[in-house]
């Protein structure tokens, strides 16, 4: 295609190198079985650079609500009557079984850090992604903040930005679609949410809902 | 012992949404297996113990195509669980963002999924130069129509601002204007999809199979109605477990799903052109006629060229509200309320249902989620087996090709259908 070859993909092509080398891997998605984690382990081996994308593949997302049930097997039969074949393990993030070069966070993924990743590689350059959380582009917006202003339990102190401060720019709290910011202060939020008179079963809810398997979020939950 | 030489394996299905394999037997009565290896993500078993307003933000991530789908379904439910109801407007918002959902969806499957097989290429990228004009038309194409979706919902996929009870925020009228236009522009181009498509060369196949859809009295049904069949079925959502089931096969983490006392069905665009053709938009009914195109229409195949008419009829459509309608902000507080409801809606593949119950606190007790490729699950299998036993005369690549267009063509989505 010029700049960029799409060598293995199948959701946009039949065919391909399955077994690689690849210059970057670009994976989306979490683990939830082992055989996942194998072809995880292979293509790494494989590859030059990887990278997650996406907030399952970053940070377990949605998918990892699941680790938050206490009984794993009630939790499967509510969906199956028969869970005898399945195999499905804890929801892991990416980095929890390979190494990785960086993430593309957000859930969709950040166009922005997408682009700024492909062009990094095609330049030979470290890639620069944006590394702060939602409320510092409230503030570039001049967006009054939910959280101070209307009481909205709102999830940017503790998120990392890329989405534009898109829910508090549309009248709601955030809910940290793009996943834990770095040395967040999950605890002091957590705190700041029970002054707010949230239930610890909210307040569960909130650091679970996009980044269960993650220790920033962990710090909120307790 | 099955001779490997009679055997099919397509290991994975590329170009369709989802991870899945198909398996033929090459015997006088094939055999076929749709083998959804899709790892389950459990959704209804995570769902129960979370507020009912973070649903719709949930569910929208069991798809990335469909994102409006999963979350207007799960929000209409949890609207007749708790007894809301929404204003006039609000309905026409989400008609809006379903619409022009629908029409971006079937753009991706026509051009990028769909068209490279009949071409004989893999992919979209290996069909350039050639098909230049083509691709830029579904960029220009699929931008407008998620700027639309996207302006409503605060971004087109994963929208933020569509809540039980409403939205909460509008757009600017300004902005309302600017897609009009853009939407006005757009209508020549989705001429030109019709035509793009009609020039498939499509295997003469038939198969006789129950159309499903939702049908109301004025318009084009998708995101309300009742549920309605070409043999005879016409019953309210509300009586959806009376008359379907799904049961667990051991091949698939999807589940199958069939009318009770019947068999197989079919949903999605070619089911809501046969059944609804009358309501669609008198010019698109005009372009349907110009390419040869007329129902009742059994080739599966054909479920490409119905969805591109649905690409130009959604247009059409969407321009005639935007010009009709002016939009305000409005109230959208709800009063938690427990009870049960299921809804479904229209998603670009067909059928789509939503049910759930919701506690005193407004907490999900329970969750159930059916979704187009499983209402379509046993006719793809079924249609497989016809097309395959009148064509063992051909060679196993040809076979192996017209099997893989197949299943494509009804634009399944294997990660929507275990979930």
């Amino acid at each position: 295609m010029g700049a960029v070859d799409i060598t293995y993909c199948q959701m946009l092509q039949s065919g391909g190198i399955e077994e690689g080398p690849f210059d970057v891997a670009l994976i989306e998605g979490a683990i939830t079985e082992e055989w996942q984690a194998e072809q995880l382990k292979k293509v790494r081996s494989v590859s030059k650079f990887l990278v997650p994308i996406g907030s399952c593949a970053v940070c377990g997302g949605i998918p990892a609500i699941k680790n938050t049930s206490k009984k794993a097997k009630e939790m499967e039969q509510k969906v199956y009557k028969d869970i005898s074949n399945l195999t499905s393990l804890e929801t892991r993030p990416i980095d929890q079984i390979v190494k990785v070069d960086g993430y593309v966070k957000g859930c969709p993924m950040g166009e922005r850090d997408l682009t700024e990743l492909v062009i990094s590689l095609l330049l030979n350059k470290q890639p620069d992604f944006l590394e702060y959380c939602v409320c510092v582009e409230c503030k570039l917006k001049n967006n009054i903040c939910v959280l101070v202003a209307y009481n909205e339990p709102c999830m940017g102190p503790v998120t990392n930005a890329g989405c534009n401060a898109l829910c508090p720019s549309n009248n709601r709290a955030c809910y940290s679609c793009w996943g834990p910011i770095r040395d967040s202060n999950a605890k002091a939020l957590a705190n700041q949410f029970t002054k707010m008179k949230l239930s610890s079963d909210d307040i569960f809810r909130k650091f679970t809902e996009f980044g269960q398997p993650t220790k920033e979020f962990e710090a909120g939950v307790k | 012992m099955v001779d490997v030489n009679k055997r099919i394996d397509v290991d994975y299905m590329a170009r369709t949404e989802g991870e899945a394999a198909i398996r033929i037997e090459l015997e006088d009565q094939p055999a076929i297996v749709l083998k959804i290896f899709e790892p389950p993500r459990f959704f209804e078993g995570f769902l129960a113990g979370r507020r009912f307003d973070e649903v719709g933000d949930i569910v929208s991530r069991i798809c990335g195509i469909c994102p409006v789908s999963h979350m207007s379904t799960a929000i209409l439910a949890i609207e007749k669980a708790m007894q809301i109801r929404v204003s006039e407007q609000t309905g026409i918002l989400r008609n809006l963002m379903c619409s022009s959902q629908i029409a971006a969806s079937h753009l991706i499957h026509l051009y990028m999924l769909a068209m490279p097989d009949y071409y004989g290429k893999n992919s979209i990228t290996e069909l350039l130069p050639d098909f230049q004009k083509q691709t830029d038309r579904l960029i220009k194409m699929k931008e407008i129509l998620n700027g639309l979706t996207g302006l409503i919902g605060g971004r087109a996929l994963h929208p933020v601002t569509f809540l039980p009870g409403g939205f909460t925020k509008i757009p600017e009228q300004k902005d309302f204007d600017k897609i009009l236009k853009q939407f006005k522009e757009i209508q020549k181009d989705a001429k030109e999809v019709v035509l793009d498509i009609s020039r498939f060369k499509v295997p003469d196949f038939y198969f006789k199979t129950e159309y499903v859809c939702l049908d109301k009295k004025d318009g084009y049904a998708i995101d309300e109605g009742r549920i309605i069949s070409d043999d005879g079925l016409n019953i309210s959502v509300d009586d959806y477990y009376d008359h379907f089931e799904e049961s667990e096969v051991d091949y698939a983490f999807a589940k199958r799903s069939r009318i009770k006392g019947r068999n197989y069905f079919m949903v999605g665009a070619l089911a809501r052109i046969n059944l609804k053709y009358d309501k669609l938009q008198t010019e698109t009914k005009k372009m349907a006629k110009e390419i040869g195109f007329a129902v009742p229409n059994y080739n599966p195949y054909l479920n490409n060229l119905a969805q591109s008419l649905e690409v130009f009829d959604l247009i059409q459509h969407c321009i005639k509200i935007l010009e009709t309608n002016k939009f305000k902000h409005e109230d959208y507080s709800v009063k938690i309320k427990e009870g049960d409801g299921g809804a479904m809606t229209e998603a670009p593949r067909g059928l789509l249902y939503h049910w759930y119950k919701i506690d005193s606190k407004g907490i999900v007790a329970k969750a159930n989620i059916i979704t187009p490729t499983s209402h379509n699950f046993l006719n793809i299998e079924e249609s497989l087996k016809k097309m395959v036993k009148e064509n063992l005369n051909k060679p196993r690549n040809d076979i192996r090709l017209m099997a893989e267009m197949l299943v494509r063509a009804y634009d399944p989505c294997f990660s929507c259908s275990v979930h």
